[in-house]
């Protein structure tokens, strides 16, 4: 988790902070070629915020661990959906048209068995 | 259905019958009109939360669906609002103009095809950023993209929208090359070589033959993009560059002077952007880490805050993209000139292809991190952007950078601005960062805003793009020839859009009978 402090210390247009360390390769499909089902939903849907290189990720660093969604042992399947339909913070909610339905229940349930292993 | 945002002159009856008849043509499962799916599709940074509601949505997956579902439109007279994926986050992100519309969604259209030998992809507009980095990185293609500081959103909805990124194809409309387009009525044109059946070219040559289009279905609403080609920048065989850092607002005079002429020259083939030093701070730190006043930080604070992340008054990156050798000679060109005017510092950086990679949008890499300066007031925070084109003079940009930050702390704002180069302009970016649970500070954004308008008005300097609150306020500003290009947008709107369905009021082009041209004010 140490890596998630790293976070956000570099602008894309503007200079980079003094002593800051480099932010990480994203997380995409890519990188993980062997994702199925809930785990592949979530890399494409979510990782780009919610990745160690995310904007989610850097701001529930404020104020919880782990940050990542990944790592997390108590995101009950309800919650998950809740907020993204509903928003959570500075997080935009999720419409329909981009995560259906069954789309959001398998990112949910892949979340609620976490911790994963990816995360570590 | 008691409760749903209806556009002027519609009923709730009407809506229920467009809704059927939306999914008899794509099914149930792509139309979208329960209370939750309008909250979903609404502006998460609104400053008036009231308005640009949506009445639902609908998510065609082809371009089939797209003529369907604008022939429903226009049986029912019922407006339409497309979006590629709604992150324009601080522009207006999903939600419509123009309330009771309903949302075209197409972000299920997913397609790549990716011509590796010219480096031109062709593009449905719910492919995103991450999206073709992944694809890039799955086939091992020897390419970088263009990415904007949020790169969540649309790769071609970024172009349509002319955002930027930062690498030399960072002015990313000028690197659309042919598009699909279905028009208002139904019918589907392709521009450029596309128009030739057949052609091997489409994502080659932008022009085709006779009068190119492509820019006509640039922040306009006069045709929904269903595809557009695009061009990606071949993987250089070198980055290599210099953050510098600057002490005083005084600097920038210089530095704008100092960077122009080596981007028009082209030394630089990349635009850099001199931001101040809260566009750096405000993704790292909140400001009651700092301090609990309110109305804008005074000089000990921002004094603080610089020095605890050793961050000048302004900072700006330069990146040079190629060969190893030119790139080192360069470097020597950009290194002279910039200690000519004495920065605060200078970090050089420098890359090989094959070194350890900096994933940043110096090297196409999408982040989303940049955003969280909408953080900065710590509770539910969001931003939007007053953004006029200015010449590429140092003395200009000081004096607009003068009355822009006295009117800031006229305001109680704090200010985060940046100079973004073009090859002859510069686009002066302002971020209003705001805490939406303030409702003292939520009231003071309209009347600074439109301050700022009639500020840059006054110089001749007019937004590049703005915020749906904002089409109207400055579309007027354009306002030459006695309107002369609102008489040009509107006949064309006329004729192409009939029955007015397509975005009304999207850029200040409203059809006949609407808004503005019904007599409502903006």
């Amino acid at each position: 988790m140490k890596r998630l402090m790293m976070l956000g210390l570099l602008l894309a247009g503007g200079a980079a902070i003094a002593q800051a360390p480099p932010p990480p390769k994203p997380e995409t499909l890519a990188s993980r070629p062997a994702a199925t089902g809930g785990e592949a939903l979530y890399l494409e849907h979510c990782a780009s915020c919610h990745a160690p290189n995310g904007m989610g990720t850097g701001l529930l660093a404020r104020r919880v661990q782990p940050a990542l969604l990944e790592a997390r042992d108590n995101l009950p399947a309800q919650y998950v959906i809740m907020a993204a339909r509903q928003g959570i913070g500075n997080m935009p909610a999720i419409p329909r048209g981009e995560v259906s339905d069954d789309e959001l229940k398998q990112i949910a349930d892949y979340l609620a068995a976490g911790p994963h292993e990816a995360a570590q | 259905m008691a409760d749903v945002p209806l556009s002027p002159g519609f009923t709730a009856a009407r809506l229920s019958q467009a809704q059927r008849a939306f999914e008899s043509v794509l099914g149930a499962g792509k139309v979208f009109f329960e209370p939750l799916d309008r909250t979903t599709y609404a502006d998460k940074f609104a400053v008036d939360n009231a308005a640009h509601q949506p009445a639902g949505a609908i998510a065609p997956s082809t371009v089939e669906e797209v003529q369907g579902a604008l022939r429903i439109a226009n049986e029912h007279r019922l407006p339409v609002w497309p979006i590629s994926r709604g992150k324009n986050l601080g522009y207006g992100g999903s939600a419509p103009l123009l309330s009771g519309s309903v949302v075209m969604d197409l972000s299920r259209m997913k397609k790549i095809e990716f011509n590796e030998e010219f480096g031109t992809v062709l593009l449905e507009p719910g492919v995103g950023f991450y999206d073709l980095y992944d694809f890039i990185q799955k086939h091992n293609l020897p390419y970088w993209l263009s990415t904007p500081g949020n790169s969540w959103g649309s790769v071609i909805g970024n172009a349509l929208d002319r955002g930027v990124g930062y690498t030399p194809y960072g002015e990313n409309t000028k690197h659309l090359c042919g598009m699909e387009v279905v028009l208002p009525t139904g019918e589907v044109v392709r521009t450029g070589m596309g128009a030739f059946s057949g052609s091997p070219s489409w994502g080659a040559y932008p022009f085709g033959f006779g009068p190119g289009w492509d820019q006509m279905f640039v922040q306009s609403n006069f045709g929904v993009v269903t595809k557009a080609n695009m061009w990606l920048m071949p993987e250089p065989e070198s980055l290599m560059g210099m953050d510098v850092e600057f002490d005083r607002p005084e600097d920038l005079g210089a530095m704008v002077d100092t960077i122009a002429p080596l981007r028009r020259e082209r030394v630089l083939q990349q635009s850099p952007s001199i931001g101040n030093w809260m566009r750096a701070a405000a993704v790292v730190t909140r400001r009651g880490e700092w301090t609990d006043k309110p109305g804008a930080l005074d000089d000990s604070v921002i004094d603080a805050i610089r020095k605890r992340f050793g961050i000048g008054w302004w900072g700006v990156s330069l990146r040079l993209y190629g060969r190893e050798e030119i790139n080192k000679a360069a470097y020597k060109v950009l290194e002279q000139a910039m200690k000519a005017i004495g920065p605060m510092s200078i970090k050089p950086t420098s890359w090989v292809k094959g070194q350890p990679m900096e994933y940043s949008g110096w090297t196409g890499t999408p982040i989303t991190y940049a955003m969280q300066s909408a953080n900065w007031y710590g509770a539910r925070g969001g931003h939007i952007g007053f953004s006029p084109v200015i010449p590429q003079n140092g003395a200009a940009a000081l004096a607009q950078f003068r009355r822009t930050y006295d009117r800031y702390r006229e305001y109680g704002m704090d200010y985060q601005g940046s100079f973004a180069f073009g090859e002859r302009h510069l686009t002066n970016v302002n971020a209003m960062n705001f805490n939406k649970d303030d409702p003292a500070m939520m009231a003071r954004i309209d009347p600074f805003f439109r301050q700022l308008v009639a500020d840059a008005r006054a110089q001749g300097y007019g937004e590049y793009r703005t915020h749906l609150d904002y089409m109207d306020l400055v579309a007027e500003t354009y306002d030459w020839g006695g309107g002369a290009i609102r008489k040009l947008n509107e006949t064309v709107k006329d004729a192409l859009d009939p029955n007015g369905i397509l975005a009304p009021g999207k850029s200040g082009i409203w059809p006949k009978g609407q808004g503005r041209r019904a007599g409502e004010q903006s």
